[in-house]
Formats: C-alpha cells, structure tokens, sequence
C-alpha cells in the first residue's frame, strides 16, 4: 500500500484540537459514516488514509510502523516506546494537550518537598513500616527513569490503569506519578508536587514513525502535509504589508536590514511588499511613512509557502 | 556453545569448590517476580522477563543468583546451620535493542559463618583463583568496607539525617562530587524557615505535639502510609538541621579525607589510623575487624593478585554491610567481571527469624573471557 497513514486520537479535546488543528492546515480530516467511523480521508489530497485511535495506540503503532505519523502525547511517546529516538521522530509540538507528568505527595507530608526528602523518606521506610514505600503510576518507565536519576532506589510501583490520585487517599500507595494539567485534581485529592518533582512538560505532537514502510508516494505525501503546515504556522507569525514609495529599492532594502522583514517578492517598481513580524507590523508602518511611503496596507495571510519546509528537511533526513 | 561444552566448563568452575566441601546448587529459575522486586529495586525490575501463572502470582526469571541461592538454604533446613553454595548458570536480564538477555553467572555464598573475616578471606581467594584460571594472572582487585564506614560516620559529630544522607551517597558513589559539597554550605531559601526556626531548639515532646495540633487543624489527613508522628518528627530534624546550619568544615574535611585513602592495603591502613589520631576517633570492632581480615587474606591467597584497599569504595548499602570488592575484567574494561561481599541483613528480608551472616561473589563468565575454560 503506498498510502501515507495518518493517525489522529479518537476521542475527547484531544480528538477536537487535532481535527482543527488540520482543518486550519488546509488538510480537512473527513471522518467515514459521519463522523463514527473510525477511518477517514484528507478531503482534496488522494493519498492519506486517516485511522482514529487511542492516543496510546497511536503511539504504539507508530513504534511498531502501523503508520506513518500521528497525533499523540510526548508523556506517551516516552513511556511507552523503548529506544524511542531510534524508532521515531518528533516532528512538531501542536501547542495543545498540555500536561505535566509531576510526582505529587500527601499535603501532610509536611517535611517533604523535593526529591531529596521522598530519597530519605523511602530509604527508612521499610525498617519502619516492614514494607517499601509505594508509588502509584500508569508511568512506569517515566518513573524508574526520573526516580533514578535522582538516586532513589528504595520504592515499589504499583501499577495503576485510572484514578490514580486517589491511592494515597484509599491505602494502595503512599505517593503518585501523574500527569497534571492545571493542579485541581491534586489538590482535591490533597496531594502537592514536589518542587523538583516534575519528569516531562508534555503537549500533543505530531510524531513520524522510522519503523513504516516509507515509499516515494507516502513521503511525497507527507512532505505535502508537513508544507501546509508550516505554511499555516508561518502564516501566523507574519503579516503583509503593502505600500507605494518612489525609491522602492532603498527602503526595501532598509526594511529587511532593520526589522528581520522579507521582500518576497523583489524591489523593482515601485509597489513595495514586505513580509514581517506581527509584532513588528506597526514599528514598520510608521518607519515606511517616514520614508515617504503613501497607501500602507496590512493584511492577514492564509499560507505562506517558503521553498524548503524545516520540518520535512529535519524528518527526511531521519527516515530509513 | 553446544551443551556438553557448557556442562564441562559448568563442571570446571565447580571442581575446586566441591573439593573444599561446597554443595553445587541451581536454584529454581522460576523465582517470586514479588520478591525479586522489592529486594532488588525497581531500577532492575524493569529488565526482569515476567510470566503469570493460572492462579494470577507473578513470577520472574532469575535476574541473579545471590537471592535465590539464599531462599534455597531456607527452604532446605534450619536458617542458623552453615551453608556454603557453588553455582554456575543462567540468569536473565532483558537488554535494550535486540540482544538476547540470557547470561551465564557463576559465584558463591557462605551462610551462617560467625568468624565473619575468615569467611570474608576465603571468598575473596576463590574469587582471586577464579580470575586466574579465567586468564588474569595478576587481578586486581579493588577492596572497600561499608562497615567501617558506617563506624566512621557514627564517631563523627552528626545529625542523623546527615548520617542517613551520607551513608546512602557512599553506596551511590555520589559522597565526593555531590553531597558533602552540598552539605556543606548553609541551605538557604526554606520555605518553611519561620516555623523550623521557631521550632529550633524547643523542648522535642512539646514540639512533637505542637506539629501534630498543626496538622490536625489544617485537616490534613496523614495518608499515604506515614504517621502524624513520624512526619512531625522529620520535620522537627529540619528545624534542627536548619538551626545548626552547615557541617562543619572540619567534619567534611576529615569525611573527604577518609574517601580519598586509596592504596595498598597496609599503606592505606597506616593513613586511616593517621586521620583516625589526628581526629580522635575510635572505630572500636570495625577498626580491629579490618585488620583481622586483612591478615586471614594473606593467610588465605595462594597466588599473586594487585590488592588496593580503597575507603572510598562503596557498593549499595542496602544490600551489602561490610567487606566489599570487585575484580577489574582488565584495566580498561569500565565493568568488573566479578563482584561480592558481604550482606548480613539480606537474609532476614527474605523471612530468616534472626540474622544469618552472609558473604558471596559472582562472575559475569561472558566479561571473563577463559574463565573455567
């Protein structure tokens, strides 16, 4: 098959960023059976099959080459793929799905707020209550990694598949490894993060997989892809600005060497664009007013599609 | 290796070991996944190969043989009797990338001797003549004694949460480079410095019960396993740390020189009694035991080995309690091919009633090339 695979989570806010987050990259995801299916297409690109799927199925695919890229967590890229940077590469964070993997404790746990005192707390625990001390987590192997960076050796994971803030509170451990977003499900479980506690700032990515099978048509596709993206993304950093001067040359000139702008497309004559920084947009009105120019329009841009995408240069070079 | 190959050099390693009245043993492979866990740590708990059998328990693949050596003598008869085990095959540790995680290890234990140097002494001359006949002819071995560290610490002035911090960066090799530093400057920014400082130096019952009223008021609850009381009382130790402020300069100067003593045995010996004098400090039974087994160690090696006797050799020491020692593979090998010492507590975590000394080595077979070969 020389389709390009594309997975994209199934369910939840996660699902409703991801869909949006392509619909705005010009590649609208159609779901199959209105919006029950669990395959989809890109409308208007003929080449990209879309599964939905779990996050962490997502990540497994990709580990194993089910598909090409995928939308999903950094927390689960680590956690779950071993060797993880020989089996994928991350392609871009998607600025949404935030979420702090932090190891939280008991609020009464007055005497410990960093990793040094959970070292010296779990190195007593047995001799004092004939047992280790015992971490619930779904984030085992964040866990053994971070735990034993910091030198903490003496401690026990039990596993847990939901609700994990509550074991302190029921019996079934002692302290936990979880993610957070904004705090409030800690607290409402009287847990605190320690201050060095925190293993992995997480977000939504997009992810390639190494393992796939990459033909000519699936890479062509997803050079396709990552440039709208970009597109998009640069988009909404710069906007335009159009103006008339007489020494067209020499302000244009000026305007790149002073403000970072660009002059897509040339100097000559004497209608000048610029492409610039939003938030330069009005540092260089003012400066093209001072040179003489007259009629200065701004505008918002779609796409801008530059002649090498970053993305794909970075991806491509990673790819068997 | 065909089977017959592996069955000789299996029978080679244990020949000399029969001969001195050792028992050959292979203990299940199949080990308690419960168990292996909560001895070894997590940290090797993620390279175990784990199965479940039809009733749900969890069980492992012998990751080493030191534990499973130990349940054999439990089951097999009274804790307290002697034991004295040779051993020689696999263990399983998952590797990362494709390698297949099946190894060969060889080594021994003595169980339930008393004259703990003498034991100590005739474990490290099998480990010294197994390197040789695996082609060291000269090994050097790197000695090290947590016992005597663990005197060191509790002669010096110290509050016991800087002995507790101290004796676990030892076993981590992280004392010089990281904690004493650390401790050694005043620690600033405690969040909690205005009740610690009101807490400092105030009558410990009274403290204790005021810490507990606070808690109690705040309504927080003492989840998670620990005492009200445990934390009130961890937490009057900071008061008391943060009042007392840095170790002393002379206590991490006499701490820093104790690690560097690295060399030949007697040399290193002649500097520890120097640093010992000149700080008055007497180690009492771990100094004379230090000297007793290095006496049974001459007595005891019958051929030529490089001996340094390094102070600031530490292993785990939640695992191992005194005597130390590793045999380098060869100078420029970063892991050494065979490793042991003693582990007085270990047996008593695996159900022993009362203490049983212990003392063992083991060899990786595959970092010592032509071991029994």
């Amino acid at each position: 098959m020389s389709h390009l695979i594309l997975a994209v989570p199934s369910k939840g806010r996660l699902q409703d960023n991801a869909m949006a987050f392509f619909a705005r990259a010009g590649l609208p995801i159609v779901q199959a059976r209105g919006g029950r299916g669990y395959v989809g297409h890109i409308k208007g690109l003929e080449g990209v099959e879309v599964l939905f799927l779990s996050a962490s199925e997502i990540a497994r695919e990709l580990a194993g080459g089910g598909a090409h890229v995928g939308v999903t967590g950094e927390d689960l890229v680590r956690e779950s793929i071993p060797d993880a940077d020989k089996r994928i590469v991350m392609v871009e964070k998607l600025g949404f799905g935030y979420a702090d993997v932090v190891v939280a404790v008991p609020e009464a746990w007055i005497d410990v707020s960093g990793m040094a005192d959970l070292d010296d707390v779990a190195a007593g625990f047995r001799a004092r209550h004939g047992r280790q001390l015992r971490i619930a987590t779904k984030y085992i192997n964040l866990t053994r990694r971070f735990f034993a960076d910091h030198g903490v050796v003496d401690y026990r994971i039990v596993e847990s598949l939901g609700a994990t803030e509550g074991a302190p509170a029921n019996g079934t451990a002692d302290a936990i490894v979880d993610i957070t977003t904004t705090g409030s499900t800690l607290a409402a479980n009287a847990l605190k993060v320690l201050a060095d506690g925190v293993i992995l700032k997480s977000q939504a990515n997009l992810v390639a997989s190494r393992q796939a099978k990459w033909t000519d048509a699936a890479r062509r596709n997803l050079r396709t892809v990552l440039d709208r993206i970009a597109a998009e993304a640069r988009a909404e950093r710069v906007r335009e600005i159009r103006f008339v001067v007489a020494d067209l040359e020499r302000v244009s000139t000026g305007a790149v060497a002073q403000f970072d702008a660009r002059a897509p497309f040339g100097s000559l004559g004497e209608k000048g664009v610029l492409h610039v920084d939003a938030s330069n947009v009005f540092a260089v009105v003012d400066w093209l007013k001072s040179e003489g120019a007259s009629t200065i329009t701004v505008q918002r841009l779609d796409y801008i599609f530059e002649p090498e995408t970053t993305s794909w240069i970075n991806v491509e070079a990673a790819l068997p | 290796m065909s089977n017959s190959a592996n069955t000789s050099a299996r029978e080679r390693f244990l020949a000399p070991f029969l001969a001195a009245g050792y028992a050959a043993v292979d203990p299940p492979v199949l080990q308690p996944a419960e168990l292996m866990l909560d001895l070894l740590g997590e940290d090797l708990g993620r390279r175990l190969y784990l199965t479940t059998d039809a009733e749900g328990r969890e069980w492992c693949l012998r990751p080493e043989m030191t534990l499973p050596v130990c349940r054999l003598h439990l089951v097999s008869g009274s804790h307290e009797r002697l034991g004295a085990y040779a051993y020689h095959g696999a263990v399983f540790r998952q590797r990362q990338g494709a390698g297949v995680g099946e190894f060969t290890q060889a080594g021994a234990e003595l169980l339930g001797r008393q004259d703990s140097e003498q034991a100590d002494a005739e474990i490290l001359a099998f480990a010294l003549d197994v390197a040789r006949r695996g082609g060291l002819a000269c090994p050097v071995v790197r000695m090290g004694d947590a016992g005597l560290f663990r005197a060191f610490l509790g002669a010096l002035d110290l509050t016991p949460s800087w002995r507790r911090r101290l004796s676990r960066a030892f076993g981590r090799g992280q004392l010089l480079p990281h904690t004493l530093p650390e401790l050694s400057v005043q620690r600033k920014g405690l969040a909690k410095e205005g009740v610690l400082g009101a807490l400092a130096g105030a009558d410990r019952a009274g403290a204790r019960a005021l810490v507990e009223d606070l808690l109690a008021i705040g309504g927080l609850q003492a989840v998670g396993g620990r005492s009200v009381a445990e934390i009130a009382d961890r937490f009057l130790e900071q008061a008391e740390d943060a009042a007392g402020g840095a170790l002393p300069a002379a206590t991490a100067q006499a701490i820093a020189e104790y690690l560097a003593i690295s060399g030949p045995a007697d040399q290193s010996v002649a500097r520890l009694d120097a640093l010992l004098a000149s700080h008055r400090l007497d180690l009492g039974r771990a100094r004379a035991s230090l000297t007793l087994r290095l006496r049974a160690i001459e007595d005891a090696r019958n051929g030529p080995a490089d001996l340094v006797l390094d102070f600031g050799f530490g292993r785990r020491l939640d695992y191992y309690s005194g005597f130390v020692f590793e045999v380098e593979a060869e100078a420029a090998k970063a892991q050494p091919a065979i490793g042991g010492g003693r582990y007085d507590g270990l047996v008593t975590l695996l159900g022993a009633p009362t203490p049983v000394p212990a003392v063992g080595f083991s060899v990786w077979i595959d970092r010592l090339a032509g071991a029994g070969a």
